[in-house]
């Protein structure tokens, strides 16, 4: 295009789409917040979770880690089930926001940011609890590998040193991909803020950012590459989790199956804990014409297709323990489908897989009544594979003298249900004060002439 | 009945509060109270027993050879203090009765020295008084008594076997003819000395050599159980055991028992049956063994029994020995010393002697008679030393309002209890661990008791109390006891004193009575009444006199593991009938009397027995003992002490019970293997050894490994208790016990399988394995966890921040965590007994065995002092110095020639959870069988 390049610079052509009203719709909510009243209710009640969280908290380190039910042989439980959980939900947030990207899958732009966001304050969650379990808390920093005058490092062998390696470069991912996937919003929010504070703070926060060429290029490649650095560690990450019990002899634990079992369980929980923000925020918000029943359908879809792997994984524990014949394995059966927890296996059978099945037919993937609660279930259920995996294990393992059974204290339960409130006070935060929808993407998308339900 | 209820206001101040705030409290005030008393430093006349250093080297322990009694016989020991603090017990090696063992109530008896709930004032009235005050009321009463010749003067005791007793006793009865002495032990042997009586002519002692029988029959006898002739009798079996081992000499075990017993899981062949029934079965054997007639009908499980006890005892003439329990109905035991005669026991396998207790005047009427008195009006001073009869007292004498109708009711004790809040003046007793004194072994063998500390407490020695009673306050407890010895020993006195201090013990044992047996009993049986109801003693707190040591109470019990709590045992039939559960509380009734306590269904137990345990229910105020369990001596007969019948039906509540293992039913061979008797004495094939991700660990010697025999394990617990002893091992209390948190480094495992009726039964004690390849070190993130190069699996507390991954790895489970700050508000007194050589843990740290390491080093700093290797048996860890049958060897296993080396080689060797590939360094020696050796 030689005539082009040699015309003088003219401003671009105006483009044929109106990014005005996606945008306007995302940045409004931070600006002019629409749902003040059910908000509050919601921040006070998750703050007063919050509350009890952290009075849980004290409680503990005050008197010791035997505030807990936790006992020997259960010296991992609900504390342990709770990361797992935890972290489980947060991959499904980097798969979403990350996988998709790389492979052009435009729809994810409707829930990638707080998907993301879901991530963060799961990941957050989840990290509280190898500290809280621990005896001596306040030496957590031993863990890290800091050259001690006494030359002493973490012991490498452990995955628990793996475990915090994983953990700690999650997090610097998972941070960075969200912030940098939304620095574009946050100067549109910017741009849009009437008063001062909001414009120096979402000034602040994005980082000079004027939507140049230059901007979108480097941009462009730092997001790329750090959701090509996010999407091997959401399966390495809960591959590790998945050692801090495989690489023990414990029968129950002790199998190959356990790292792909504990990714596609971390992805079904966090696609129906997705589903269930989706389905809640768009209601809340009314932002049905950005999540549209497409997105239900596709979150559906995927739930539907990691729940039946995780279903696979059931199978396949189940399977190798018959046909390997191993007399503990056996046991470790016996005492998971009959044993003193068995509601927890059977329960985990039930919530994981059977409403799941529902899923099979759209009208329930669309309707989000239907969605939310199917995954509810599928969010219960695999807290209770979690805690059966650890309890089921360890209460009746090696040698019978030391059987002993676990009962979780009030405060472990006042420890998790207030750990809903870490999760959801920032989380709520977070959808007050920040664009929620990432606007630009739609926009990017539509603009390649696509629908916003496929964008 | 006035002064208890004043007693009772004292405590009222403390409210509700729980009993473990209670010892915070007390202990808190007796820091500034009591320990002031406490100098820091050992008797200097007492002599040390190995060497006798011209200064106190701070941190260097000092040993002194001492003993401690149990039901008034000495347990021989060497007391371990460091700067003036007893901190461990161990047997005196050279002491021909134990061999340097001890049993878990010896060991358990350094903790009773710092009990923070001792006496520690004279009282009046119950209000605190002094010794000045006390002894000026004894010169007083005793110049009213000497006015009437000590009329009306009654002396209360526990049994004693102490030579300076009987001669202060002397003393006193030459100058006050008319006062008498009496004997209250809850937990005696009367029936024992009664059947000796009726078989021999006159009441004598029974010495088992054990070591030299090759068929033992039991009838009802725990010979291997609980009591103070179990280290004796546990380390004589073990000798005979290991010479069956070695394939000299054959050793037959069999026994007929009401409840399960350690005998009976020792047994080759254990039948059930009730108590009276037993006495029937001692007849049908005898008659087998052709003594006597028999026309019992008997069962063909029975018939096979009697036949196979009856051809192994005829078959070992001059090594059989039949022994009837000490509860058994005298004339029962009577016909099975008769019948041990004829097998040619006595003088072999049985040694007769004049008896090792002082025997009352009333003998076994003592305690009745003087209730009698006392209802009578007969008795003016009443004296209660060292022992608690208003708590032990049998249903049918009113001992506690007969004490109303006595002017004066002196109580000396180590606690104020039961007995002090009805005496007008108590006086606290000193420890045996902090007096002079002397008691005779239960092979007769005098021991010379020297302090390891002085008095805690300004307290006082039986014979120091019996000087003041006759009005001479102020006698010297060292001086009365050399006064003693001085008048048996006469001129050589000063050098024989010297020689047996650091001895410990005048190696005189009982010379051998002469005795004939005489006509045969006869026995009667007693009348159906229903459930026998079976009194017995329990195996941690005894008669209630070792209820307030929490070493003890968190002891699991045999065959239950229940801790910090009694029961009332029924058999599986029996609560299937009943509809009865563990837990379950239980009325058990005799006649007009009753109890409720707890059920618990002991498999192994007789249909219609019903064994309720003795020594709870205690009321001591402060106390860690205080209203723990049930009291069953309400339910018990003076004249019928062990045995009463009646019934049994649920009360409609439940109490929790914590078992320190809630599951005792697996598959033995699991766990607990047993072999052909060659397999000790045959060697094992060489194992291939499995590959492994990492690299070898270096071998370099030395390499330390253990070996249990668990074909000699009689499951005695001693060694728990001396683990927690030397290793500062917290008691955590029954509430974290519940919750599966007891931190016992050693535990012995209980086992059973088959029929509930009669199951195979077994003992396993479980320390730390020292895998080779241990899964615990791998699973660490901070190296708190690490191998040693000597394969010592070493934890590094302090370095530990408690992710507990290495107990979630442990296969064996014997990872120990402190949940909670066990040890920080430990009262000033516990602190005291800790070992100065082993780090005290802190919340929030993994604990568990070392394998001794403290010894370990300080064996080798020794050896490299002396420029030598360390030599095989130079360390003994502590469970192996305390076992009574040597069944725990330690030593390294690098070097072919050592004790654990060639008891590795075995063919019975094995470890538990070899699936698991570990490669434990503790490995077992699987429990022979006795058949056809």
């Amino acid at each position: 295009m030689p005539a082009a390049a040699a015309a003088p610079r003219k401003k671009p052509a105006p483009t044929k789409t109106n990014f005005a009203p996606v945008t306007a719709e995302v940045t409004r909510i931070p600006l002019d917040f629409p749902q003040r009243r059910n908000w509050w209710i919601f921040f006070v009640a998750s703050s007063a979770l919050l509350g009890l969280y952290v009075l849980s908290m004290v409680v503990l380190f005050w008197n010791g880690v035997g505030m807990w039910g936790v006992n020997i042989p259960v010296n991992w439980a609900m504390a342990i089930a709770m990361y797992i959980w935890w972290l489980g939900i947060g991959h499904a947030g980097t798969l979403i926001s990350a996988l998709l990207l790389l492979l052009g899958q435009h729809w994810r732009n409707s829930l990638n940011r707080f998907a993301e966001a879901m991530t963060l304050f799961a990941v957050v969650c989840a990290g509280m609890y190898p500290i809280l379990h621990l005896g001596r808390p306040e030496r957590v920093f031993w863990m890290a590998p800091y050259p001690s005058t006494l030359g002493v490092w973490p012991q490498f062998r452990s995955p628990l040193a793996w475990d915090f390696f994983a953990v700690a470069t999650y997090l610097i991912v998972s941070v960075l991909f969200w912030y940098i996937g939304a620095i574009p919003d946050f100067a549109a929010t910017r741009d849009r803020s009437r008063t001062r504070p909001a414009q120096l703070f979402y000034g602040l926060i994005s980082l000079g950012w004027r939507g140049a060429s230059r901007h979108w290029l480097r941009w462009r490649q730092a997001y790329r590459l750090s959701a090509a650095i996010a999407v091997p560690l959401v399966v390495s990450v809960h591959s590790e989790i998945s050692l801090l019990l495989a690489a023990g002899p414990v029968p129950g634990w002790n199998s190959t199956v356990f790292p792909p079992y504990f990714v596609f369980g971390a992805a079904f929980s966090g696609f129906a804990v997705v589903a269930m923000i989706a389905t809640v925020l768009r209601r809340a918000f009314a932002l049905e014409n950005l999540v549209t029943p497409r997105h239900l359908d596709l979150l559906g879809q995927l739930t539907l297709l990691t729940g039946m792997l995780t279903a696979y994984g059931y199978f396949a524990e189940v399977f190798s323990a018959l046909y390997g014949n191993d007399k503990a394995d056996l046991l470790v059966l016996h005492d998971r489908l009959w044993g003193t927890y068995a509601w927890s296996y059977w329960g985990a059978w039930f919530f994981n897989f059977a409403p799941l099945q529902l899923l099979w037919i759209k009208r329930f993937r669309i309707n989000p009544v239907w969605l939310f609660l199917i995954s509810l279930s599928a969010a219960t259920g695999m807290w209770m594979e979690r805690f059966m995996l650890l309890v089921t294990t360890l209460y009746r393992t090696g040698l019978v003298s030391s059987f002993h059974s676990y009962t979780p204290s009030v405060w472990e339960w006042t420890q998790y249900i207030g750990s809903i409130g870490l999760f959801m006070t920032p989380f709520l935060l977070f959808v007050r004060f920040l664009p929620m929808i990432s606007a630009f993407e739609i926009n990017e998308a539509r603009d390649e002439g696509k629908t916003v339900d496929e964008a | 009945m006035r002064t208890r209820a004043e007693f009772e206001t004292a405590f009222e101040a403390l409210g509700d509060a729980a009993r473990r705030d209670v010892l915070k409290v007390m202990g808190a005030a007796l820091a500034m109270s009591g320990l002031s008393a406490c100098e820091g430093e050992p008797d200097p006349r007492a002599i040390p027993y190995v060497t006798a250093p011209e200064n106190l080297i701070p941190g260097k322990p000092r040993f002194y050879a001492t003993a401690v009694t149990f039901g008034g016989y000495a347990q021989p020991v060497i007391g371990t203090t460091y700067d003036g603090r007893p901190t461990k017990l161990e047997g005196l090696p050279n002491h021909p009765m134990s061999g340097g063992t001890t049993d878990a109530f010896t060991q358990g008896q350094v903790l009773d020295l710092y009990d923070p709930a001792r006496s520690q004032t004279v009282r009046r009235d119950g209000r605190p008084a002094s010794w000045a005050l006390f002894e000026a009321a004894m010169v007083d009463n005793a110049r009213r008594l000497d006015a009437r010749q000590g009329e009306g003067l009654r002396l209360l005791t526990g049994a004693t076997s102490s030579p300076t007793f009987a001669r202060e006793l002397k003393a006193l009865t030459d100058r006050w003819p008319m006062a008498r002495w009496h004997v209250f032990e809850p937990v005696h042997e009367d029936g024992a000395l009664e059947a000796t009586r009726i078989a021999f002519g006159r009441p004598l002692s029974m010495r088992l050599q054990l070591d030299k029988a090759e068929a033992v029959v039991c009838l009802d006898a725990d010979l291997l159980g609980p009591g103070p002739h179990q280290t004796a009798r546990g380390q004589a079996w073990a000798k005979a055991r290991l010479a069956f081992q070695q394939g000299s000499g054959r050793s037959h075990l069999l026994v007929i028992e009401p409840a399960p017993t350690q005998t009976g899981v020792m047994a080759q062949d254990r039948l059930a049956a009730g108590h009276a029934r037993i006495g029937q079965l001692t007849q049908a054997l005898a008659a087998a063994c052709g003594l006597g007639h028999a026309t019992v009908a008997l069962s063909p499980r029975e018939t096979d029994w009697i036949g196979k006890a009856a051809a192994l005892l005829q078959a070992a003439p001059g090594k059989a020995l039949v022994v009837a329990g000490p509860q058994q109905p005298p004339e029962v035991q009577a016909l099975a010393l008769q019948l041990s005669a004829r097998l040619g026991a006595i003088g072999q396998t049985l040694i007769l002697t004049e008896p090792v207790l002082l025997q009352p005047p009333d003998g076994p009427t003592s305690f009745a008679a003087l209730t009698r008195d006392l209802l009578a009006g007969k008795v003016d001073t009443l004296a209660i030393f060292g022992c608690n009869p208003v708590y032990g007292c049998p249903a049918d004498l009113a001992f506690a309002p007969a004490l109303a109708k006595a002017r004066t009711v002196v109580h000396a004790g180590l606690h104020l209890d039961e007995t002090a809040a009805f005496a007008q003046w108590h006086a606290p007793l000193s420890h045996a661990l902090e007096s002079w004194g002397d008691a005779r072994a239960v092979d007769g063998r005098p021991s010379l008791i020297q302090p390891l500390v002085r008095p805690l407490y300004d307290t006082r020695t039986i014979p120091v109390l019996l000087e003041a009673l006759q009005g001479r306050p102020g006698a010297a407890d060292r001086d009365l006891v050399m006064q003693t010895w001085r008048l048996a020993w006469g001129d050589g006195f000063d050098d024989r004193w010297k020689t047996t201090l650091p001895k410990g013990f005048v190696d005189e044992p009982l010379p051998a009575a002469d005795a004939q047996a005489g006509a045969l009993p006869a026995i009667a049986v007693p009348p159906d009444g229903g459930l026998e109801i079976l009194f017995r003693p329990d195996a941690s707190a005894w008669d209630g006199a070792f209820a307030n040591n929490a070493w003890l109470q968190e002891l699991p019990k045999p065959f239950s593991t229940l801790t910090w709590d009694n029961v009332v045992e029924i058999s599986p039939a029996l609560a299937k009938e009943k509809g009865v559960q563990n837990g379950d509380v239980v009325r058990v009734t005799s006649g007009q009397r009753a109890i409720e306590g707890p059920a618990w269904i002991m498999a192994g137990q007789d249909r219609g027995t019903v064994v309720v345990r003795l020594g709870y229910g205690r009321r001591l105020p402060g106390g860690l003992a205080d209203q723990i369990g049930y009291d069953a001596y309400p339910l018990r007969l003076s004249s019928s002490p062990w045995r009463v019948t009646g019934d049994l039906a649920r009360a409609g509540k439940r109490h929790k019970l914590a078992p320190v293992q809630p599951v005792t039913e697996a598959e033995l061979a699991d766990f607990v293997r047993t072999a052909p008797a060659d397999q000790a004495r045959t060697v094992k094939r060489a194992k291939t050894v499995s590959p492994s991700f990492y690299p070898d660990k270096p071998q370099a010697p030395p390499q330390w490994g253990m070996s249990i025999d668990l074909d000699l394990c009689i499951g005695c617990n001693a060694c728990v208790i001396a683990c927690q002893a030397e290793n500062n091992v917290p008691s955590v209390g029954k509430g974290q016990v519940l919750q599966g948190r007891h931190m016992h480094w050693l535990r012995v495992d209980q086992y059973r399988e088959g029929p509930d009726e009669a199951p195979d039964m077994a003992f396993q004690p479980t320390p730390c394995m020292h895998c080779e390849e241990a899964p615990c070190e791998l699973g660490c993130p901070v190296n708190a966890t690490s191998h040693s190069a000597e394969g010592l699996n070493q934890q590094v507390y302090n370095r530990c921040i408690g992710t507990r991954t290495c107990s979630s790895y442990c296969p064996y489970k014997v990872r120990r965590f402190n949940w909670f700050d066990y040890t920080g508000k430990d009262s000033p007194q516990v602190q005291a007994v800790r070992n100065p050589d082993v780090t005290v843990r802190s919340r929030g740290v993994m604990e568990k065995c070392s394998y001794c390491l403290q010894r370990i080093n300080e064996a080798r700093i020794k050896a490299e002092l002396e420029g030598r290797p360390i030599r095989d048996g130079e360390i003994k860890t502590a469970c192996q110095q305390a076992c009574p049958t040597q069944a725990i060897v330690f030593g390294d296993v690098s070097h072919p020639d050592t004790a654990v080396s060639r008891r590795k080689i075995q063919a019975r060797d094995y470890v538990t959870l070899e699936e698991a590939d570990t490669r434990p360094r503790t490995s077992y020696l699987a429990r022979l069988k006795s058949e056809g050796a």
